[in-house]
């Protein structure tokens, strides 16, 4: 019972998140969203001339909806001289409303309704079976599987094409690719992914399942075949936890699965390699504490060096910068404060030599007051290598010492 | 002219004052849009339309309330909060626009979904009627509601027409705005905000699926009537006030009917009148302007000089 729903949003999920992958590259999401809506007057039309729901008439009707709102979009930008998403908006409304309007108008001859057009019937699925080969199926995961069949094979027939035109479409022109065609076919593509999807699982879900694996698996992977491998795990894997917690929570089941892969995105956001927030936000600490450490040792070395004691208190991070110092053997406590060892005092001649040595070089080469050679010097220490330091010291001689009179520690290895 | 039409229906008060509101409603989305297009943001608006049904769901169940001042008020949060998980999305991520904002759209009506079928299923009193939302219901609204969206929808086009200069400025070219010492960034959220405001107040009359046409259909029907801003903010709000009473008038003739698609298509077929007849951008100005110069104009290649 529930097997057959589950089963049949999961091949939904997959065909949509399949097609989704291109829209989601070519910036055509809004498209695939216009589409989504306006299938509906199709669907409708096709019902109201006697095709059963499910029916290849079906498919042909939304297709030729979908085309005619791609046309409409068009018709309205160039003719009407609007920017291109204020036609998308013109002509997916006015289809949706057109579509609305009839299943309202011609009331019972279609058991359709307005609800349902928004968020589908999943539970029904598995009542309304046909036989095949002696074994009832349900007719909507037989639609849903027959259009995975149809676009996972018509994109790997035409994958290089569609790499090329999504990426260079200029080029890919000019190189004899049919872009109009690759274009077109893969609307055709989005329209069957989102009418076998539509009755399932409702116009708003569909846009879900076809931009937001993507969306989720551009953010984790960059190779165009993994996203797409990777979205449609994402969308199957939502369209499965959904369902189980719209039964567990009493729902839609269609919203859960939309909140689901809500969910999947905000994760991808998070622990996304580099980019993430997490991967982000830990570099940045781990770098804004390697910073604190080396401007402690910096001070303790200066400290040294003009044989003044080092204030041993300063605010919560500084101690705590210390603390990690002494637990890795760069520093040791003393009676008044901090000593610094052996390794540490290495270090921190390091980070004081860039610090002189690049106020220095400023002081020659750059016309600023000698008050304003320490900010940047201050910022750029945690910064030097050791070979950007020795060509500055070539540059200014080797007995220099910094705009202030202080000595230039020398490079330690 | 439209009044003795309406009445000549026998259409109760209340029915009157509602389309009085929701044609307020209309001519300020209408006036609204028009910036919002012109900024090239028709489709910010559609997230935050999307969005509000968590809101408006939200509210129910927080307050127990389901009069429209509560509910529009939980829609507003929702709608602004959208917008701002937008502005997060593009700032923090490599997500493009148009992925985000269809990405927030369909995961925030999925959620708005969850909320009502969960309610609905649970038996909280009031959560049957707020499928009205879905695609807009105005037989529903009394008297004092349509006072609530009219007051509304007559505040924001005073703030526009307060701002028009600075909002005109920033719609055109932001980036000279902000050079010239404009504070563009803070327009373009008072303007981003009022079509959420718009958005929200319009979802009784048209849904949160078909609301975003309450701000996109008329403005871009007036474009092709004139290249000056205030005619066409002015047009655009006509259409919207036109449309808006119209398709009060006829839901409430045919109750079974949502309002939202009527009022669509209202508009919509203003639009399709406008890209016809339209002086100069119009199909027949243009068919006609190939066929050739028209008798009086200057022509450039004769070689006089009149």
């Amino acid at each position: 019972m529930h097997g057959w729903a589950v089963a049949t949003a999961a091949v939904v999920a997959a065909g949509c998140a399949t097609v989704g992958t291109l829209l989601v590259v070519r910036r055509l999401s809004l498209l695939g969203d216009a589409i989504s809506h306006a299938v509906l007057p199709g669907i409708v039309v096709a019902v109201l001339l006697g095709a059963r729901p499910g029916d290849p008439a079906v498919l042909g009707g939304a297709t030729v909806a979908a085309l005619v709102t791609v046309g409409l979009t068009r018709l309205v930008h160039r003719q009407g001289g609007v920017a291109e998403d204020a036609s998308v908006g013109v002509a997916f409304t006015t289809l949706f409303a057109i579509g609305v309007l009839l299943v309202t108008v011609s009331g019972s001859r279609i058991d359709l309704d307005p609800g349902c057009i928004l968020y589908g019937i999943l539970e029904l699925v598995p009542f309304d079976t046909v036989a095949v080969l002696g074994v009832e199926l349900p007719r909507a995961f037989l639609s849903a599987a027959g259009v995975l069949l149809v676009v996972s094979l018509g994109l790997w027939l035409t994958w290089r094409w569609q790499v090329f035109t999504a990426f260079d479409a200029a080029a890919a022109r000019a190189a004899g690719v049919p872009t109009a065609a690759v274009t077109v076919g893969l609307l055709v593509g989005v329209s069957l992914a989102t009418v076998a999807g539509f009755e399932a699982v409702g116009a708003i879900l569909v846009v879900a399942m076809l931009v937001v694996p993507a969306a989720a698996a551009e953010l984790l992977v960059h190779r165009l075949q993994w996203v797409l491998l990777l979205a449609v795990c994402l969308a199957v894997g939502a369209a499965v936890g959904g369902y189980l917690a719209a039964w567990r929570f009493d729902t839609s089941a269609a919203g859960m699965m939309a909140v689901v892969l809500g969910l999947e995105y905000a994760v991808a956001v998070l622990v996304a390699p580099q980019e993430g927030l997490l991967a982000r936000g830990s570099a940045r600490l781990a770098y804004a504490w390697r910073v604190r450490c080396e401007d402690r040792l910096a001070a303790l070395w200066r400290a040294e060096e003009s044989a003044t004691p080092a204030a041993a208190s300063g605010h919560l991070v500084a101690r705590l910068a210390l603390r990690w110092l002494r637990l890795q053997g760069r520093v040791e406590a003393t009676s008044d404060g901090y000593r610094l060892l052996a390794r540490g005092r290495r270090e921190a001649e390091q980070v004081v030599r860039s610090h002189r040595l690049w106020e220095a070089w400023l002081g020659r080469h750059a016309e600023l007051p000698v008050d304003h050679l320490h900010p940047p010097a201050e910022w750029i220490e945690h910064h030097l290598g050791a070979r950007l330091r020795q060509r500055i010291e070539q540059d200014l001689g080797r007995d220099a010492v910094d705009p202030h009179g202080s000595r230039i520690p020398p490079e330690r290895g | 002219m439209m009044l003795p039409a309406i009445l000549a229906f026998g259409l109760p008060y209340n029915t009157l004052v509602v389309a009085a509101g929701v044609a307020a409603v209309g001519g300020a989305a209408g006036v609204v849009g028009g910036l919002s297009v012109l900024r090239g943001r028709a489709l910010s608006g559609d997230a935050a339309a999307h969005a509000t049904l968590v809101g408006v769901a939200g509210a129910l169940l927080a307050t127990g309330q389901r009069s429209l001042a509560v509910l529009l008020a939980g829609g507003l949060v929702a709608a602004v909060a959208a917008v701002g998980l937008l502005v997060l999305i593009r700032r923090f991520t490599r997500t493009r626009d148009d992925a985000a904002t269809a990405t927030v759209l369909s995961v925030s009506f999925g959620l708005g979904i969850v909320l009502i079928s969960g309610m609905v299923a649970r038996g909280v009193p009031g959560s049957a009627g707020l499928e009205r939302f879905l695609l807009g219901h105005t037989a529903a609204l009394t008297a004092s509601d349509a006072l609530l969206l009219g007051l509304v929808s007559a505040a924001a086009i005073a703030c526009v027409a307060i701002g028009l200069k600075e909002a005109t400025m920033v719609a055109f070219d932001p980036a000279f705005a902000a050079a010239a010492g404009w504070p563009a960034a803070a327009i373009d959220m008072v303007l981003v905000a009022l079509v959420a405001v718009m958005v929200v107040v319009g979802l009784p009359a048209a849904g949160a699926v078909l609301v975003t046409a309450l701000v996109v259909i008329p403005p871009v029907a007036a474009r092709q009537w004139t290249d000056r801003i205030v005619p066409l903010l002015a047009i655009a709000g006509v259409i919207g006030v036109v449309s808006g009473l119209a398709g009060v008038v006829i839901s409430s003739l045919a109750p079974r009917l949502p309002t939202g698609p009527v009022v669509v298509l209202l508009a919509a077929g203003w639009l399709a009148v406008s890209l016809v007849v339209a002086p100069s951008r119009g199909l027949i100005a243009r068919w006609r302007a190939r066929r050739g110069p028209r008798p009086d104009a200057p022509s450039l290649v004769s070689g006089r000089d009149g």
